[in-house]
């Protein structure tokens, strides 16, 4: 159980998490998100300090950047969430979600994650499917494999209802001090568009990592492309993220303050858009209470927070969520309780 | 108004009483119109600059304690309710999390005899049991 556990994210394409930090000028399908995969790969600090002190570590993935920040801030939800996993076995496992929604549909989702046999290294197994299909009858499911023993590839396709919207696949190369990835999303033969990203990321010093991204779109009778330039700077108890690019720029600053808390701040400026914003998140973690507190305060006058708390004597997790919107007045609150 | 002539002291009284009446007359008939009038026109004695510069200082301020009673309704709302999101379950979490903490070494030290406890007691006021067995 422990390696499906281990190589499943918690919620598999969960609607509202954009797992894949969208190319600025790509828009990915709302509710599309690769899973974590990066709960799998073992913490690059190790892998650091055991290779020899004047190689450089493998800088991890290109999508990565952002999230160590992200993931402190809160998710926000609404309504009523019941989730119950089960695992049916060491390679197999199963999960249902009813979701009931005060602004949308209610809706319920059976999903399964499945994980193979070839061991890549200390609980990561190949190759894992993650699908997952609504009560409508929309589908996404991902299948992660490596192919070789540096290079991991991944396809993902999204359908909803009976269309399918995102098909994409994608190859990332491993190297000593690089990471490589490119992807193919929505290539379309008979009409002539798709969408192709590159990703390169390389570790300068065991600090600095600098990279970039290419996307590149076209459809008949029209075609662009879209670069970015990345910049991360790891310290002792924090890591600064600088991504600027054509559609923006958007940078973030993560750092630990002791193994309770963990702070964030995030800015984000579209140049599409024309507008900036600020955010700032904190996750307070108390494990003797078993509690997960995510909090955040934006420049949208947006307040938010999450509570997470294990019920341990039985294998229950219950989640409150509120996000209140000052400058709107509105208000959303959700909870939702996971079972397994 | 009354004729400078029937106001001098040589005017007999009787001759007065009718000017008195009509003044009361007026009076009366003016009052209620007057009083304000009156009022404000007290103010005319004082320089225009001095008129003009009250009369913007009070408005001024009528506006600014508008503005700061709006801003601190708005501003005690927001504080409340983020401080309620942000902030209260913590603190409902950890206070429980604390009176759990006590109760359970306050049950180890009925249990167990009061040098067990982390604070410790008073030595020798409950002697241990396994003593007396």
């Amino acid at each position: 159980m422990g390696s499906v556990l281990a190589a499943s994210s918690p919620n598999p394409l969960p609607p509202a998490s954009g797992g894949v930090a969208a190319a600025p000028g790509l828009t990915a399908p709302p509710g599309f998100g690769m899973p974590p995969v990066s709960s799998v790969i073992p913490p690059d600090g190790a892998a650091s300090e055991q290779e020899a002190e004047n190689s450089l570590s493998n800088p991890g993935a290109f999508d990565e950047c952002h999230r160590k920040c992200k993931e402190v801030f809160p998710m926000q939800m609404e309504g009523v969430r019941l989730v119950v996993n089960k695992g049916l076995s060491n390679h197999f496992q199963v999960n249902h979600t009813v979701l009931l929604s005060t602004t949308g549909d209610s809706t319920y989702r059976f999903g399964s994650t499945y994980v193979g046999t070839k061991q890549m290294g200390p609980g990561e197994f190949f190759p894992v499917m993650v699908g997952d299909m609504d009560n409508s009858g929309s589908l996404n499911a991902q299948i992660i494999h490596q192919v070789a023993s540096r290079i991991r590839s991944k396809l993902a396709f999204q359908t909803q209802l009976n269309k399918f919207v995102n098909w994409q696949g994608d190859a990332e190369i491993k190297g000593e001090d690089y990471t490589a990835t490119i992807t193919l999303g929505n290539p379309d033969v008979l009409v002539g568009s798709g969408i192709l990203i590159a990703h390169y990321l390389q570790s300068i010093t065991p600090a600095l990592a600098l990279g970039g991204e290419l996307v590149y779109h076209s459809r008949p009778g029209e075609e662009g492309s879209v670069m970015s330039l990345v910049g991360r700077y790891t310290g002792s108890n924090y890591i600064a993220t600088l991504t600027v690019g054509s559609a923006g720029a958007h940078a973030s600053y993560y750092h630990r303050a002791n193994e309770q808390l963990q702070l964030g701040v995030e800015l984000e400026a579209s140049s599409r858009m024309q507008d900036t914003s600020v955010s700032f998140g904190y996750q307070l973690d108390v494990p003797k209470a078993n509690l997960l507190f995510k909090g955040s305060l934006d420049s949208n006058w947006v307040v938010g927070a999450t509570l997470e708390k294990k019920l341990l004597p039985l294998p229950l997790s219950l989640v409150l969520c509120t996000f209140l919107n000052h400058r709107k007045n509105k208000f959303q609150c959700g909870f939702g309780v996971t079972i397994g | 108004m009354p004729h400078i002539e029937e106001l001098s002291p040589d005017a007999g009284p009787l001759s007065t009483r009718p000017l008195e009446d009509e003044i009361d007359d007026d009076e009366d008939e003016d009052l209620d119109e007057t009083m304000m009038e009156r009022l404000w026109g007290l103010t005319e004695m004082f320089p225009d600059t001095v008129r003009t510069a009250a009369e913007v200082s009070a408005q001024c301020s009528v506006s600014l304690a508008k503005q700061f009673y709006s801003f601190s309704r708005t501003a005690l709302w927001v504080g409340t309710t983020s401080f309620m999101i942000l902030v209260l379950p913590v603190v409902f979490e950890t206070e429980r999390l604390q009176l759990e903490q006590q109760q359970l070494q306050q049950q180890r030290q009925i249990l167990l005899g009061p040098n067990t406890g982390m604070s410790g007691g008073m030595p020798g006021m409950m002697p241990p049991v396994l003593g007396k067995m």
